[in-house]
């Protein structure tokens, strides 16, 4: 980070490697990360651990598209992780009341059915009368967990239908290295696709530029001839998908079904996304950054799990680099950034800057 | 009609028509709680109008209550705190250590008074403490508040789960005891404590230059600054409040808990917000009373204790938490867009209608 700042001559190369959001400053403290861990440890540099931190950050990506989405639009959802379960609870409770089998693939459809469904009501209420997101979330966090605590079931399933169970240990490489096989599952392919899917729909779209557009002045996005509100309802409605597939995807790698999963993650969700350089402010952020967001955490845990830092401090920890992070990128870009919530001043700046982004 | 005289009789009535908007919220929470209360009354009335269910509900509310106080005055500001909940964990723990390191569970009569009082303002510095921290990285640093306190959040909690090595900290004497859960009377001691807290806070915050620019730089940051106010001293003080609300707030979970531990009270930071919003707090800066919070709160515990009394599920009153906040908040939005309009009219009386001003 510092060589960026001090080095003029190579100044616009750097630039463009240090990326729109910040996501080369991101990737260069991750592979310093990795480098430091592997040199400490050399077990770290092993296929067992790379697969091992692929497959704990793969819900978490799913999800943090979601909320990346949101986030770039100005707002904050935090009823993500409860639909996730919801409707990943629900679907399991259905397809076990059926008699007849039913393959992954419906299940999956089921599940992000009705995620869409629970990303309507909110998209509904945000979108009819243009409140903020955050309260509107919090909400019907309440109204989902209660519901799906009181109607569908409080109860933990232990034993998942058969084409989860069979889903679950469906692997995509089987690795053997030095007597122990390491195996990285089939997730990894939709999970590709999706952030493949979500960064064409946010660059290549209007749909996703209207989302920048949204987050960047709300008010200019509505005279440029944007419908706000039918973005936001496609917008919450494609948040519950995600977060649907999400909890289905964490319920089949988990092999249980526990309605009272999720509760209070939504901010650790958010503070990945957003350490990978998605403004809180609006209108920027991108795949590539949250990826990475997610990623960097799931290493950094990983890290001090291998370091031998006992698991008590493991929260501190996190927490420390968060703020450090966080605190990085506030100084890194000072100028764009002001104390307290002064999104009229703030919000135009950024705007410049991911239409460039596009373009690239 | 003159001219000057429709003016003055025009401003009048806008001047009634803000009052009415500014209380209207109360009134629709005082008409809320007293619809609640009776239909649990209706209901059950031998157990819901007794004593003991008002007793219960008193030694509850007082907790989230100083909670969503400290919710409330970040919001006011413009910004948010999420760490009250970790910061009052961790004022509770400091109130379980000083009474532990000083072996204090026997103690009774002066040498207990003595380790009280050193344990209350220590466990309220390091509210203080935390806050600061918290202003520190709002005003200085200069991070979104919701990040700071989100990061600030997960590292109290995480210093909390270090000390505690994650087991509930017992120890804490007789006379300590009796602050979360003693009464006075019949009033409980905590909601007195919170009363006070109320009273003192309500003052700071409408009888104050300091609460005045509180919400000057809630509600226009880039006026405030042109106005002389300097914002980081303000959102400093803010962020510092806000922790000694939520130290208060652990102080009484420690007392009611008879412990101290790094998990407790995690379901309270959305509840705390949810009723700083309820309140009529806007989120967004620049208006909250301690009033509409301490009602929101007593609406909310009116409720769970009727839940309580029907033998409802506590997912069910999640749900009813959760139907209640999105309920006030449409109906303020609808109310806002009905009144947006009428202005609207007003300000251009030739396009629509003529004004009836008698209205």
């Amino acid at each position: 980070m510092n060589n960026t700042a001090k080095s003029t001559g190579l100044t616009s190369m750097l630039t463009r490697l240090r990326g729109t959001n910040n996501e080369g400053i991101l990737a260069g403290t991750l592979i310093v990360l990795v480098l430091a861990m592997g040199l400490v440890n050399p077990d770290f540099w092993s296929v067992a651990t790379a697969f091992g931190i692929a497959r704990s950050s793969m819900v978490d990506i799913v999800f943090a598209l979601g909320v990346l989405m949101v986030i770039i639009t100005r707002q904050i959802d935090v009823s993500f992780p409860v639909v996730g379960i919801f409707a990943a609870y629900s679907t399991v409770v259905l397809v076990d009341s059926m008699d007849t089998a039913f393959g992954a693939i419906p299940t999956f459809l089921v599940a992000g059915g009705i995620g869409t469904v629970l990303g309507l009501v909110n998209g509904a209420i945000i979108a009819r009368l243009q409140l903020p997101a955050l309260i509107i979330t919090l909400g019907t966090v309440g109204i989902f967990r209660g519901g799906l605590l009181t109607y569908v079931g409080s109860k933990y399933i232990g034993n998942l239908p058969d084409a989860l169970n069979d889903l679950s240990r469906t692997d995509l490489f089987v690795v053997t290295q030095g007597g122990s096989t390491t195996r990285l599952h089939v997730f990894i392919v939709p999970v590709v696709l999706l952030c493949i899917a979500v960064s064409l729909f946010l660059n290549r779209t209007i749909w996703g530029r209207g989302l920048y557009a949204i987050g960047g002045d709300i008010e200019s996005a509505r005279r440029a001839g944007l419908s706000v509100p039918r973005i936001q309802l496609t917008l919450y409605a494609s948040v519950g998908l995600l977060a649907g597939i999400a909890g289905m995807m964490y319920v089949t790698l988990a092999r249980t079904a526990n309605p009272h999963e999720f509760a209070g993650t939504e901010l650790d969700i958010i503070a990945a996304v957003v350490l990978g350089g998605a403004s809180i402010l609006g209108g920027r952020g991108s795949v590539v950054g949250t990826v990475l967001g997610v990623v960097l955490i799931a290493v950094i845990r990983n890290s001090l799990l291998l370091m031998g830092v006992p698991s008590t401090w493991q929260r501190a920890a996190v927490g420390i680099l968060l703020i450090l992070g966080i605190t990085a990128q506030m100084l890194g870009s000072r100028r764009r950034a002001r104390p307290g919530r002064e999104p009229d001043v703030d919000a135009a700046a950024p705007t410049s800057d991911t239409t460039s982004e596009v373009t690239r | 009609m003159n001219r000057t005289l429709d003016a003055r009789f025009g401003s009048g009535v806008a001047r009634g028509v803000a009052w009415v908007q500014r209380e209207r919220g109360i009134a629709r929470l005082i008409a809320l709680s007293a619809a609640v209360v009776l239909i649990f009354s209706l209901l059950r009335p031998e157990y819901y109008l007794s004593m003991t269910n008002f007793q219960t509900i008193g030694l509850a509310l007082p907790e989230i209550g100083l909670l969503s106080l400290a919710a409330m005055i970040s919001f006011i500001s413009g910004g948010i705190d999420l760490s009250v909940v970790s910061t009052g964990v961790l004022s509770s723990l400091t109130v379980a250590y000083v009474f532990r390191g000083l072996g204090a569970e026997e103690m009774t009569g002066g040498s207990a008074a003595g380790v009280m009082l050193l344990a209350l303002v220590a466990a309220v510095l390091m509210g203080a403490l935390a806050g600061a921290f918290n202003g520190f990285l709002v005003s200085v640093v200069g991070i979104t508040p919701i990040l700071a306190t989100l990061g600030t959040m997960t590292l109290y909690n995480g210093l909390a789960i270090v000390v505690t090595q994650g087991e509930a900290i017992y120890g804490m004497p007789d006379v300590f005891l009796e602050l979360g859960n003693g009464t006075v009377g019949s009033i409980p001691i905590s909601l007195i404590v919170l009363l006070v807290v109320g009273v003192v806070l309500a003052v700071v915050v409408n009888r104050t230059a300091l609460g005045t620019r509180i919400r000057l730089v809630g509600a226009n940051p880039t006026a405030s600054r042109f106005s002389g106010i300097n914002n980081r001293h303000v959102l400093m003080l803010t962020y510092m409040t806000s922790g000694v609300l939520a130290g208060v707030a652990g102080i009484l979970m420690a007392s009611r808990a008879a412990s101290a531990s790094a998990d407790y009270g995690s379901s309270y930071l959305l509840l705390a917000i949810t009723i700083a919003i309820l309140g009529g707090t806007n989120p967004n800066g620049g208006f909250g009373t301690v009033f509409g919070v301490m009602l929101a709160t007593l609406t909310l515990q009116l409720v769970s204790s009727g839940f309580n009394i029907m033998r409802l599920t506590a997912f069910e009153y999640t749900i009813a938490q959760g139907v209640v906040l999105i309920a006030v908040i449409v109906a303020d939005a609808a109310g806002d867009r009905r009144r947006s309009r009428k202005a609207a009219v007003k300000a251009a009386p030739h396009v629509a209608a003529p004004v009836v001003p008698a209205s």
